[in-house]
């Protein structure tokens, strides 16, 4: 019987395609199924009584009905209706009875298969899951044959067949297919949907382990189950085979156990019809139920155990696969990582990186804290960290680690709170950041250099306009002090005059001292200092500077300046530096014929708060061309000069978290937006 | 005509503007100071004798536009060009323009003095040129037809028989419109009539009859 049914689940599984074969096949087994188990339930069976101690083609029926679709459970019910037939017919039963009877074996079947998949929908039945075991004990155990029993006893009440009690009858027969239930239905299931390659692939051990397991079981049975009746022994002997038992459950999860209660309830059926064992000497009412009540109680925990163990056996061991690529991730992580215990911040592991950076090997770490191998380099920041772990995953923690070596590394954390083999650590992933850091304190040494360098450029190319600022003042002071000289010569002055005059030379030294202070800030090599500035006097500075461009190349100059939301923050000299690029390129841009020469200075707050400078000149505006590489550098449009000053302008302008954008205007001339960043609160 | 001559100074640049006034005054100057050349214009007044120092760079009218307008509104007025920074073309421009100097801020009293004064004087001689010329011309209009082309003839060298040839007359009528010529032109001898045809601009007949 156990071979049948277990080649029919094996079909019922492995069969996939062509669906009309693998339905035939299905039925062409649950018939052969049926009809040997019913064989086999007939030789289970007490004479005269009419009742089988277990009755397996309901349960085969049911087996059948849990490996297969819903739409296809009409084959098996059809498959079996001529094995019952044939079967029944031969007891010499008549046929309304029979027809009963398949009647109410097929309505246990659908009951119990209807029931766990109503409540187990779209899940297969799993006997390695606690949950499911317990569904199925309760629906397919226990409701399945008491509401089809009822449905049993009343076709045979009304055929009148029985003859026997009406709950005599309807225990004896709940029990069987109750039992039957309990000890098929686990087999076939957990077979059916078990692994059959990795049969294939078991160790010898296990081979070794599962051989002695079953004939250790066997023997115990045969040595309970064989015996003569009487022994005083007897009830203690019962619990001989419980070893074996539990080895199945622990060991061989829910194939195992279902196996081996097979075998269990073979040997103590075999042995109680035989009038052996310790089933036997009562009526055979009382023996067939003292079988079935010793199965029943044997085969629920047991079948219980097995599922609550294979479940935990499968989460420990999810949880050490885990575990164990999270091992492996961490030991081949191309970033240095360490794992501390929570609990004393002891340093758990580090991988290879963690080595190479540290310069200690992995034994010298592990057991220690960080603060005796003096990693952090400022050791609040080791505080500061714990403090944010608290709160759980710690991003982009930026913090300088010391090397054996005492090198310090500019690095950036990353981390979180894992479980390690039960224990709570912290896992810190480690990024050094040194070199970047370096190459990109350069790359700004390297910028700030360029951009000194233009603005030396451009302020030479500017040096004729600028000394025009110089020149006013000291001819203003010259010819005041010398028309001071005549007139005291011809001792024909005036204190008050004089008074004046000296008035008047003090003032433009001072303006020419201005001139020379501004330039000096623009010819100086600072670092970049960014303090609030206003655009407005930003451009008024500018315009002075740029005065003497301005005039002699006969530009006039048109500002409107907003008066309020234009404060920024940025460096005075740089955005000056940019400014006086722009209106410099815009009064060359005017010495194209047919320029307006109008050059118009605008300020306004944007909308969304960011302070907007406008230079607009009446030029002929940027060639098509060379609008979409304006900003690149080498570009430029002047015989002389090296095409950087607006590519440098932008990376000025990009340094402040602004823009410097450009476009024609629609008559003549092109208009350059400077965007920076606005300050909130703006002075009004 | 004459007179005490003024110097006009215009620079956008007060304190510039205020301080070159100051030298003016004390090295004994009429000045009359403009921050801008549409402020000069407004207010200047051709017929009084003197020069004007004039900025080159300004807004909107710069100096040498200035002098331009000058030129074309037949206004004789002697220039000093002062200037932040003197690029060769803008001083060829002035120069060619009629400029009587271009100085370059800052410059010295002395320097500047000195070239005031040439200017001074350069527009009075100028002005002074102008007058006679006008005077000239003026006598010239006086002329009847044939005095005129008697005038012509004399002034290009040719003895009184052969321009009585070349005119179809007299020899004596010739004398006489020569002598009459002479009294209206104010002339005191030949060479002096030739001299004020030269000024005059008008070309001597051809120095040999036609044939």
């Amino acid at each position: 019987m156990n071979d049948n049914t277990k080649t029919a689940a094996a079909g019922i599984v492995a069969s996939h395609d062509g669906r009309a074969l693998h339905l035939i096949l299905t039925g062409s087994l649950v018939a052969v199924g049926y009809y040997v188990g019913a064989k086999v339930g007939f030789a289970l069976t007490f004479d005269p009584h009419p009742v089988s101690v277990l009755w397996p083609p309901n349960a085969l029926l049911l087996a059948a009905l849990l490996l297969i679709p819903v739409r296809s459970w009409w084959v098996p019910i059809l498959a079996a209706f001529p094995a019952h037939l044939l079967i029944e017919l031969q007891s010499g039963v008549p046929l309304a009875m029979v027809l009963g009877w398949f009647v109410s074996n097929c309505t246990e079947a659908l009951i119990g298969a209807a029931l766990l998949r109503h409540v187990l929908p779209g899940e297969r039945l799993q006997f390695d899951s606690f949950r499911h075991a317990c569904i199925f004990l309760l629906g397919a155990v226990l409701t399945a044959p008491l509401l089809s029993g009822f449905v049993d006893i009343g076709l045979v009440t009304a055929i009148g067949w029985g003859k026997a009690a009406f709950w005599d009858m309807f225990t004896l027969r709940f029990f069987s297919n109750a039992l039957a239930t309990l000890i098929i239905v686990p087999t076939v299931v957990s077979w059916a949907q078990g692994s059959w390659q990795s049969l294939r692939e078991v160790s010898v051990g296990r081979q070794i382990e599962v051989g002695a397991l079953f004939l250790g079981l066997l023997a115990t049975g045969m040595l309970i189950f064989k015996q003569a009746p009487g022994s005083p022994a007897m009830p203690a002997l019962l619990y001989a085979p419980l070893p074996f038992l539990l080895w199945a459950a622990v060991r061989l999860g829910p194939q195992g156990i279902s196996a081996a209660l097979v075998m269990v309830a073979s040997l103590a059926i075999w042995g109680a019809l035989h009038e052996l064992g310790p089933f036997t000497g009562g009526s055979p009412a009382q023996d067939t139920r003292a079988v079935q009540w010793f199965l029943i109680a044997v085969a629920v925990p047991l079948l219980l155990f097995a599922a609550v163990m294979t479940e935990r056996k499968k989460t420990r061991k999810a949880l050490q696969i885990s575990e164990e690529r999270s091992l492996k991730v961490v030991r081949s992580s191309p970033d240095p990582i360490m794992i501390v215990r929570k609990s004393d911040l002891t340093i758990m592991d580090v991988n290879e990186k963690w080595e190479a950076l540290f310069g200690y090997r992995r034994a010298e770490a592990v057991g220690r804290t960080t603060v005796e191998l003096g990693i952090y380099a400022n050791p609040e920041d080791r505080n500061t960290y714990f403090a944010l772990s608290e709160r759980g995953l710690v991003r982009d923690f930026a913090t300088d680690l010391r090397d054996r070596q005492g090198g310090i590394h500019h690095t950036v954390l990353v981390g979180d709170t894992i479980e390690v083999a039960g224990t709570e650590c912290l896992i810190k992933i480690i990024r050094d950041v040194t070199a970047q850091k370096l190459a990109e304190r350069e790359a700004l040494k390297q910028r700030v250099e360029l951009v000194h360098l233009s603005r030396v450029a451009m302020l030479g190319e500017l040096s004729g306009a600028l000394a025009h600022e110089l020149n006013q003042p000291l001819t203003a002071i010259l010819s005041n002090a010398q028309a001071a000289q005549r007139l005291l010569a011809r001792d024909r002055i005036e204190a008050q005059d004089l008074r004046e005059i000296l008035q008047d030379i003090v003032s433009e030294d001072k303006r020419a001292g201005e001139v020379i202070g501004r330039l000096r800030a623009l010819f100086k090599k600072g670092d970049t200092q960014f303090q609030v500035l206003n655009a407005n006097d930003l451009i008024r500075e500018v315009l002075t500077l740029a005065h003497g461009n301005l005039t002699t190349r006969n530009i006039h100059v048109i500002t409107a300046l907003s008066a309020q939301g234009v404060d920024t923050r940025g460096d005075r000299v740089q955005l000056q530096q940019v400014l006086l690029n722009l209106v410099a390129n815009a009064c060359e841009a005017m010495d194209a014929p047919g320029s307006t020469r109008l050059l118009t200075m605008k300020t306004a707050p944007s909308e969304n708060g960011q302070v907007q400078i406008f230079v607009i000149d009446g030029g002929a505006g940027i060639p098509a061309e060379l609008m979409e590489k304006l900003f690149d550098p080498f570009v430029t449009t002047k015989t002389q000069g090296l095409g950087l000053g607006l590519s440098i302008s932008r990376s000025i302008v990009t340094a402040h978290g602004g823009q410097l954008l450009v476009r024609n205007n629609p008559d003549r001339g092109a208009t350059f937006r400077l965007l920076l960043p606005g300050i909130a609160g703006a002075r009004t | 005509m004459s007179g005490p001559a003024t110097v006009y100074v215009v620079d956008d640049d007060a304190a510039v503007l205020k301080a070159l006034t100051r030298l003016l005054q004390a090295a004994g100057h009429a000045v009359a100071a403009f921050p801008s050349p549409q402020a000069f214009l407004d207010s200047h007044d051709a017929s009084t004798p003197g020069c004007l120092l004039l900025d080159v760079a300004m807004p909107e009218i710069n100096g040498l536009e200035l002098q331009e307008k000058l030129a074309a509104d037949d206004t004789c007025r002697a220039i000093v060009f002062i200037s932040g920074h003197g690029d060769v073309p803008k001083i060829v421009q002035a120069m060619k323009g009629g400029a009587v100097d271009f100085l370059t801020k800052p410059f010295n009293d002395v320097q500047l003095l000195e070239a005031v004064d040439i200017a001074i004087r350069k527009g009075y001689a100028a002005r002074q040129a102008n007058g006679e010329l006008k005077q000239m011309e003026q006598r010239l209009t006086t002329l009847t037809a044939r005095e005129r082309e008697v005038f012509e003839h004399v002034v290009s060298g040719k003895l009184n028989k052969l321009i009585a040839t070349d005119l179809g007359t007299g020899e004596k009528t010739v004398k006489v419109h020569r002598a009459r010529v002479m009294h209206k032109m104010g002339a005191a001898s030949l060479a002096d009539l030739v001299r004020m045809a030269e000024k005059m601009g008008i070309r001597p007949g051809a120095p040999f009859p036609d044939p």
